[in-house]
């Protein structure tokens, strides 16, 4: 699970992700208009029920973390969204850390943003499964370096356990690409107007 | 032995412990019979398919599919192969981006490659003539297209049962005329979950009525 | 809590105010994380434990839930007895177990259990709808809360949708393995989820355009913050601030 649990991040580090969070928890609400909440809702719903998947992968196995996904549908609003996700896993299932919302947020929903800036326009046209698994798999080796980042800013004494996340999290980012892909060519073949953007949608051109 | 391919003896079901559905229900399919099954809403004719595919656990009672006692889940492996459980609701079966690779997905699951499976596909939907749907998204089917296709989800798998739930649910005349022509046609045996009673006459060769959680021969 | 740890009969978290719950559990967990010893994270735990069964929650699914955040901690609790400088427990081989590392990740365990367990208390047992509006009256955006508000609403939706689509697989002999045609499937069903819920967002939209929707939601319920709430909020945010104060003397 990419979640930081409370108490292993330093003070300056949880002050600055937490206003970094904010700032990016303002310019997601404010773009995202009252018509549209409903379909964020369903989505960030559909994205927390698929969360919840469990996925076989070796012996193992994993839950998709689909935050590439999320911000190629919702873009900025995915602040927002993931925000709302991880409040509603720290209350209904009780798993998840309170003081370190903010921090967890940025390190999903930040990836997301990006990953909304470089591949949502070569999405719109073509090429899902590549654009797919590309945005996928960048988002989630995104959000691995920024969780070890944090680690290793809060003490020399976390690096160790900085780099074993990070181990565990860039084979997963293979599946997760994988994943991603498969769904965004599905939506590219069924509902291509969900990958026009928000940005597109929030102007009356969905299909 | 009984000669039947599936059986349920004496099955007992609740989803919730106050409220039970099935109370020993018993049911019995042999080849080539075509049993019809009706009953008030919320009778419990669902659960009674569920149960036989082993989709639901009962609390009582057996399942005996193909001449075996069915208990455990990997006990059920095999009669999903054989036994096909059409959904009340097509929604629920079809997710695939396009009919043809739902239709696949049956046969990829019993082990088949990609390129049999997509063979097998376009083999099924030409045979219940719907070859045309192979290509279009099941979201953008009709009712009717949407309840064929679902058959040939399930038939693609070759199955020597078919349990249909409500098959003939949201049809207008001419789409429920042409799915029980299709069936007339098939050979499995079949256990027909239907309101629709000229439906009923049509196919069954007997009907039953599942009445306060037990199956009893239709008298009407 | 710490209120209802002092022997006062409190009628529990589950009689205060949304907005005291949600800050007190900010508190909380503020201060559980400026703990540094093992004897004052065991404090802490105890109240939260208190606070659960106060708030009566069913011990076996508090169980399950903090059973599945173990995990979570695992990364540090194998790594920090042996990174923290201090003075050898045992050896294993080359590697060396310190004291200190020892305490700061029995520490750490204690006090994300302690979290957890507050929020299971103050926020578990909640409504969405009045958590909504209690982050609403503290100062997010209407938004946000609205956001929270839906989505709530949908998960039940869709968790159903899920589970029938993917009885519908199991009907067809599909088991999940570690295979391309699992993942291409998953993704699939996943596809298909959001497919269906983009659809069913609009369909919300235009029933909600045919009752009179403008572009404002209605606003969310009202809440009152009696002085009672500010008391118990008062008196638990002191004692907070006294666990610390030894904590760190």
């Amino acid at each position: 699970m990419a979640h930081l649990v409370d108490g292993v991040v330093a003070w300056p580090v949880l002050v600055g992700g937490t206003a970094l969070a904010a700032a990016g928890l303002a310019i997601g609400c404010r773009r995202l208009e009252p018509e549209r909440i409903p379909q964020t809702a369903l989505l960030s719903a559909a994205f927390f029920v698929v969360s919840l998947v469990h996925v076989p992968v070796g012996p193992w196995g994993m839950h998709p973390l689909l935050n590439g996904l999320l911000g190629i549908l919702l873009g900025w609003a995915a602040f927002p969204a993931v925000f709302v996700a991880l409040l509603l896993q720290a209350t209904l299932f009780g798993v998840g850390g309170i003081t370190v919302l903010g921090v967890n947020t940025v390190a999903l929903a930040a990836p997301a943003v990006l990953v909304h800036l470089l591949f949502a326009r070569r999405l719109e046209r073509g090429r899902r499964a590549l654009w797919g698994a590309l945005a996928g798999g960048t988002a989630v080796v995104a959000t691995a370096v920024l969780v070890a980042l944090t680690l290793a800013l809060s003490g020399a004494e976390l690096r160790p356990a900085a780099a074993l996340m990070l181990a565990a999290y860039l084979p997963l980012a293979a599946v997760e690409a994988a994943f991603t892909g498969t769904v965004a060519s599905y939506l590219g073949r069924v509902k291509p107007a969900l990958l026009a953007g928000p940005a597109l949608l929030a102007q009356g051109r969905d299909a | 032995m009984s000669g039947g391919l599936l059986e349920l003896r004496d099955v007992h079901f609740a989803y919730e412990a106050s409220r039970p559905v099935l109370r020993g229900a018993s049911l019995e399919l042999r080849a080539g019979e075509r049993v019809a099954l009706c009953g008030g809403n919320g009778a419990g004719k669902t659960t009674l398919l569920h149960v036989a595919v082993g989709l639901l656990v009962p609390s009582a009672g057996e399942v005996i599919a193909f001449g075996e006692p069915r208990r455990r889940e990997r006990e059920f492996w095999s009669v999903r192969a054989r036994v096909g459980l059409l959904f009340q609701d097509p929604d629920d079966q079809l997710f695939c981006p396009s009919v043809a690779e739902d239709v696949a997905f049956g046969p990829l699951n019993l082990g088949r490659s990609p390129a049999q499976a997509r063979a097998i596909a376009a083999e099924t939907l030409a045979k219940l003539g719907i070859a045309e749907l192979a290509e279009r998204s099941s979201e953008k089917l009709s009712g009717g297209e949407k309840r064929l296709a679902t058959l040939a989800t399930v038939l693609a798998m070759e199955p020597e049962v078919l349990l249909l739930d409500e098959p003939t649910l949201g049809l207008d005349d001419a789409a429920q005329e042409r799915l029980a022509g299709l069936l007339e046609g098939l050979p499995q045996a079949m256990c027909l979950v239907s309101h629709d009673r000229p439906f009923r006459a049509r196919l069954a060769t007997r009907t039953l009525a599942l009445v306060q959680g037990r199956v009893e021969v239709d008298a009407r | 809590m710490s209120a209802a740890a002092s022997g006062i009969r409190a009628p529990g978290p589950s009689a205060l105010d949304p907005r005291a719950r949600v800050l007190l559990l900010l508190a909380f967990a503020i201060a559980a994380v400026a703990l540094r010893r093992v004897e004052s994270a065991l404090v802490a735990l105890a109240v939260a434990g208190a606070g659960a069964a106060l708030a009566g929650l069913p011990a076996r699914r508090v169980a399950r839930r903090l059973a599945a955040a173990q995990l979570g901690m695992l990364p540090f609790l194998l790594t920090l007895p042996f990174t923290v400088a201090g003075t050898p427990v045992a050896a294993l081989g080359p590697l060396a177990p310190s004291a200190e590392g020892l305490v700061r990740a029995a520490t750490l365990w204690l006090r994300v259990n302690a979290i957890l367990l507050a929020a299971q208390a103050l926020v578990g047992t909640l409504d969405a709808g009045r958590l909504a509006a209690a982050l609403h009256r503290l100062g997010a955006p209407a938004a946000l809360a609205q956001l929270l508000a839906f989505t709530v609403r949908y998960l039940g939706l869709l968790e159903q949708e899920y589970l029938r689509l993917r009885t519908a697989m199991r009907a067809r002999a599909f088991r999940a393995r570690s295979d391309r045609h699992t993942w291409r499937s998953l993704g699939q069903l996943a596809g298909m989820l959001i497919v269906r819920s983009a659809a069913r967002a609009e369909r919300v939209m235009e029933a909600m355009r045919c009752r009179g929707f403008t572009g404002r939601l209605p606003a969310p319920e009202e809440l009152a913050f009696r002085a009672r709430d500010a008391a118990w909020l008062s008196l638990a945010c002191a004692c907070l601030l006294a666990l610390v104060a030894v904590d760190r003397w």
